[in-house]
């Protein structure tokens, strides 16, 4: 079903017209994990627009190279690397590598993430390992090399982390990501509060839906358009939204804040009323935009 | 550049980082109700012993609070209806556990009140957030600029803070 057309949606500006000068970045690095395609990209491309020299890491140097290409055609400098960012001397080498090329990191999107539909009790270790300790131990990982670097400089700098809307509520049928998405928003709370010290701001966006390529409903066949009736706001997210929101809290327009989550999904997570369809456990919710068969 | 550019604000009460914010990013500032953008800030009440306040001060409290920006709320969104367009509220307040017992009532209300709201409007265009902060300075002017202008268009129901204590 598709959102009736007598309903009203509100609809963001076009994407060349971010929300910022485009200088606002001037000068900047940022890193983004896991930047090159997705979320990261929408993420990375943001920051391009604010004018800032985009260093795009990822798992696989190829994604991240064509991400960085795509960046790269806004006229923003870049940096493509790989790295596994549960790994610390990784992680290091990746802050000196982007240096090297770019200058000193002074924004930092942790955006790196895996996500896919399991039953609980078909998560193997492995699946548990790579969708928790990419989002935990690598923003862990991630943020305290950015952080001690900064401090070492005497230099300020910020931080914006990719949650999820579901944080608050547990996601039925994604046991991994609930708890991998919720631990990333509690340490933004925590991170905020040791580091405001130090001049080095810490901010989450808990993102509702915002179908992209490589998203699992994202690629369906029939495209996004039957998801778009079940959001309160009537449309999925677009990627270029989030990428502005999430940067736009790294922007010295929103230099006092630090410690925040904000929701942006369209109202999906507060969906809600007494009565509702049929509860379907996730087991025999199979197929469907989000079945895990 | 002017995220609202266009949009007359209606801004009630007093924040003069918000007023200058909403000018700065365009928005024709009205004294009334024609308006595409709702904001109300609401004063922080004194903090008082709970078990000090007779019944008539707990009202005063909860009437500025909450009751008064329900029915605000409820008329701008009747009259955003009946034009056939969308909008956007917000409200400002004090953080929920910075205060008396009163205002934790009254903000606690709001800010489920806002999730409420932001859903119930949502087919109607019209968005429904709030920051309960402590800061009176540019930050929050500009985080509450952003809020209501379509830059924030798939944000709705949130209710977010601007520093570590909010």
């Amino acid at each position: 079903m598709a959102t009736p057309l007598h309903h009203i949606v509100a609809t963001p500006p076009p994407f060349d017209a971010p929300p910022y000068p485009a200088d606002v970045f001037a000068g900047q690095t940022v890193l983004v994990t896991g930047g090159g395609s997705g979320m990261g990209l929408a993420m990375a491309t943001a920051f391009a627009q604010g004018g800032a020299q985009v260093a795009v890491m990822g798992r696989s140097l190829e994604r991240a190279q064509d991400g960085a290409a795509r960046i790269a055609a806004l006229g923003a400098r870049v940096h493509a690397l790989s790295c596994d960012v549960r790994q610390a001397d990784q992680v290091a080498a990746a802050f000196d590598a982007v240096e090297a090329a770019l200058g000193p990191v002074t924004l930092l999107a942790n955006n790196a993430g895996a996500n896919f539909p399991v039953l609980a009790q078909d998560i193997s270790v492995n699946a548990w390992n790579a969708v928790t300790r990419i989002a935990i131990d690598g923003t862990f990982l991630c943020s305290t090399e950015f952080a001690r670097r900064l401090i070492a400089r005497g230099q300020g700098g910020a931080i914006v982390n990719n949650s999820a809307q579901y944080i608050w509520t547990g996601f039925p049928g994604d046991a991994h990501s609930a708890a991998a998405k919720t631990a990333q928003a509690t340490m933004t709370r925590r991170m905020a509060r040791e580091w405001a010290p130090f001049g080095i701001r810490v901010n989450a966006i808990a993102a509702g839906f915002f179908p992209h390529e490589t998203s699992t409903a994202g690629g369906r066949e029939g495209g996004i358009e039957p998801l778009q009736a079940m959001i309160p706001a009537g449309r999925t997210g677009s990627t270029y939204e989030f990428g502005w929101l999430a940067a736009m809290t790294c922007t010295p327009l929103l230099a006092g804040l630090t410690g925040q989550v904000i929701v942006q999904d369209g109202g999906e997570s507060l969906r809600r009323s007494l009565m509702m369809p049929d509860f379907v456990p996730p087991r025999e919710r199979a197929e469907g935009p989000w079945g895990w068969r | 550049m002017g995220w609202l550019a266009g949009k007359a604000a209606w801004l009630v009460g007093d924040s003069p980082a918000i007023a200058a914010a909403l000018a700065a990013q365009g928005a024709r500032l009205v004294d009334g109700e024609d308006c595409d953008v709702l904001v109300h800030v609401a004063a922080p009440p004194p903090m008082r012993p709970v078990h000090e306040l007779g019944h008539a001060e707990w009202r005063a409290v909860l009437d500025d609070g909450l009751d008064l920006r329900f029915r605000l709320a409820q008329q701008f969104a009747a009259r955003r209806q009946a034009m056939g367009k969308g909008g956007a509220v917000l409200f400002v307040g004090a953080p929920e556990q910075s205060l008396g017992s009163d205002h934790a009532a009254a903000a606690g209300a709001l800010g489920n009140l806002t999730k409420t709201l932001g859903v119930e409007w949502a087919r109607d265009g019209i968005r429904v957030n709030a920051v309960l902060t402590a800061e009176t300075g540019e930050t929050l002017g500009n985080l509450a600029a952003y809020l209501v202008s379509d830059y924030a268009a798939y944000v709705t129901g949130a209710v977010t803070g601007v520093g570590l204590d909010d």
